[in-house]
């Protein structure tokens, strides 16, 4: 199992724990645990297996346990994402192996990047969110769950598929599919109606960035892409968990604790995601300085949609009190001392 | 000679998988393309990969018999599109496969990349369980039959777990719960 992937296990492992101590009732943490621990397993075995069409194949089968446990979306909507991921990473590996013109090369990087986008749920394949669904149900159990460890096994495995010119293609075209999910995540958070829906863009633009830290090559770009994945899974996922309540009750609130949480989810300092936003500008400027003036441009969007993100938590009380600080404790550590998440992926 | 037979059959069994509604249009084309995938994965792969994509497509085609809309109803009004897909993904698999593409196992290509393909869009078009499974089950085969194009000879593994995956699936009856 490569490093990264067991990182990315135990990280949701670890969410997976704070969503069963800290959900808020009771029947929802045995659904958490019985539901979130065979996702969390199907995550493992994804990054265990030995091949990459093994891998795709517990791809298959995660996807259609996670379409028939129920929830309020329809079956054909709950499947499609995962099996036309499927088919598009089969697809990607089988042109990476045939032999013949360079071009078959540049198929298979586009269906590698392509699947990964449809497996993980950003665009050019979002999927459909319905707001009172359960956590385990919902499409955020791929952008928070699954998605981190598919992502660190696509990307592991198109290196050793994919010649240098097709993976040049293959990082490029990462960087531009990041890119466009950051502006479309950051905007969509900040001016869509619903607050759920607003979630889920946010969780868009924190993976444009993790997609464009894969695409650079530079070690820098994979290390922002790690810390980034860190604050998704044990920052924005648990943040996200605990403001459920709240965002059905449409209660918000401008105490302070929102501009705390608003801080931590628009990656400033001094959590987990300004150091992850830091390395992927180092990056950057060292593959291509405009990349780096752009990615600063997209980064400030994430101002006016994490400000209402913040609010949409209300005011915490008890045990979601508690999360929330622990969550934040959390992302500080990791944000100013992010060197042993990055020696535990070999980073 | 057998294996573009056999190719032919693979894509004639997932072409019935598209363009039927009814079970026993599915679980007929779901047994017909498992029966030509299982004689390309003898060449490719051995009689164990061989054994189990038969099996699994024996077992899909079986489990999909018991729930769906009754009869065949293949090519229902309004399946001329589903038509033109089939015959234009054919062509442009058998153009990648054939002329694009070099080396032997042209007919072991066509049918991975035709049958994906098809399952594929299947899934994308398809609203009702039934055809969501029967395509599920044949897209786990092709993604088996997939890693036969391989330089090291294919290990019977992933052809294995297709078949388990190709078989359980068809056996699933989805229930729709309300969120508490």
């Amino acid at each position: 199992m490569q490093p990264e992937a067991v990182e990315l296990v135990v990280l949701a492992a670890a969410a997976l724990a704070f969503a069963v101590v800290f959900s808020p009732a009771a029947a929802s943490r045995r659904e958490l645990l019985g539901k979130g621990g065979a996702g969390v397993l199907g995550a493992a075995a994804i990054a265990a297996v030995p091949t990459f069409d093994l891998a795709l194949l517990v791809l298959l089968a995660l996807g259609v346990l996670h379409s028939v446990i129920g929830g309020k979306r329809s079956l054909a909507i709950r499947l499609r994402g995962p099996l036309v991921a499927v088919a598009l990473l089969g697809l990607g590996a089988f042109f990476a192996r045939v032999q013949g013109p360079d071009a078959m090369e540049r198929f298979a990087a586009v269906g590698l990047v392509a699947g990964l986008a449809a497996g993980v749920g950003v665009l050019p394949y979002l999927h459909p969110i319905d707001p009172d669904e359960p956590l385990v149900s919902s499409p955020v159990a791929w952008l928070a769950v699954v998605g981190p460890v598919l992502a660190a096994v696509v990307v592991q495995r198109a290196q050793s598929l994919l010649l240098v010119d097709a993976a040049g293609a293959f990082g490029a075209m990462l960087i531009g599919l990041g890119l466009i999910n950051v502006a479309w995540g950051s905007a969509g958070a900040w001016l869509t109606e619903s607050e759920a829906a607003a979630w889920r863009y946010s969780f868009v633009a924190d993976w444009g960035l993790v997609l464009c830290g894969m695409g650079l090559i530079v070690a820098d770009g994979q290390r922002a892409a790690i810390v980034m994945l860190f604050s998704i899974v044990l920052g924005r996922l648990p943040l996200y968990l605990l403001s459920r309540t709240a965002v059905r009750d449409k209660s918000v609130s401008g105490r302070p604790v929102s501009l705390v949480v608003a801080a931590a989810l628009a990656g400033s300092a001094p959590f987990a995601g300004f150091a992850a936003r830091l390395l992927l500008l180092r990056a950057a400027t060292q593959l291509f300085w405009p990349l780096a003036i752009v990615l600063a441009a997209g980064m400030l969007m994430w101002l006016p949609g994490s400000l209402r993100l913040g609010r949409s938590l209300g005011l915490p009380k008890g045990r979601q009190a508690v999360g929330i600080a622990l969550v934040l404790a959390v992302n500080v550590a990791a944000g100013l001392y992010p060197l042993p998440l990055l020696l535990a992926a070999h980073l | 000679m057998v294996d573009a037979v056999a190719a032919f059959v693979a894509w004639l069994g997932a072409s019935v998988v598209v363009l039927a509604d009814g079970r026993r249009g599915l679980a007929l084309g779901a047994a017909i393309s498992a029966a030509g995938m299982a004689v390309l994965a003898l060449d490719v792969a051995g009689p164990v990969a061989a054994g189990s994509i038969a099996l699994g497509g024996v077992v899909a085609a079986t489990g999909r018999l018991r729930s769906g809309r009754a009869g065949w109803h293949v090519m229902p009004a309004g399946s001329t599109p589903r038509l033109v897909l089939c015959i234009a993904a054919a062509l442009f698999a058998l153009w990648i496969a054939a002329a694009l593409t070099t080396g032997p196992g042209v007919s072991l290509r066509f049918t991975a990349m035709v049958v994906i393909g098809l399952s594929g869009a299947r899934v994308l078009g398809a609203d009702e369980a039934p055809a969501l499974f029967s395509a599920t089950g044949l897209l786990a085969l092709a993604i088996a039959l997939a890693a036969g194009t391989g330089q090291p000879p294919a290990a019977p593994w992933p052809f294995l777990a297709a078949a388990i995956i190709a078989g359980g699936v068809s056996w699933i009856t989805p229930r729709i719960v309300r969120a508490a």
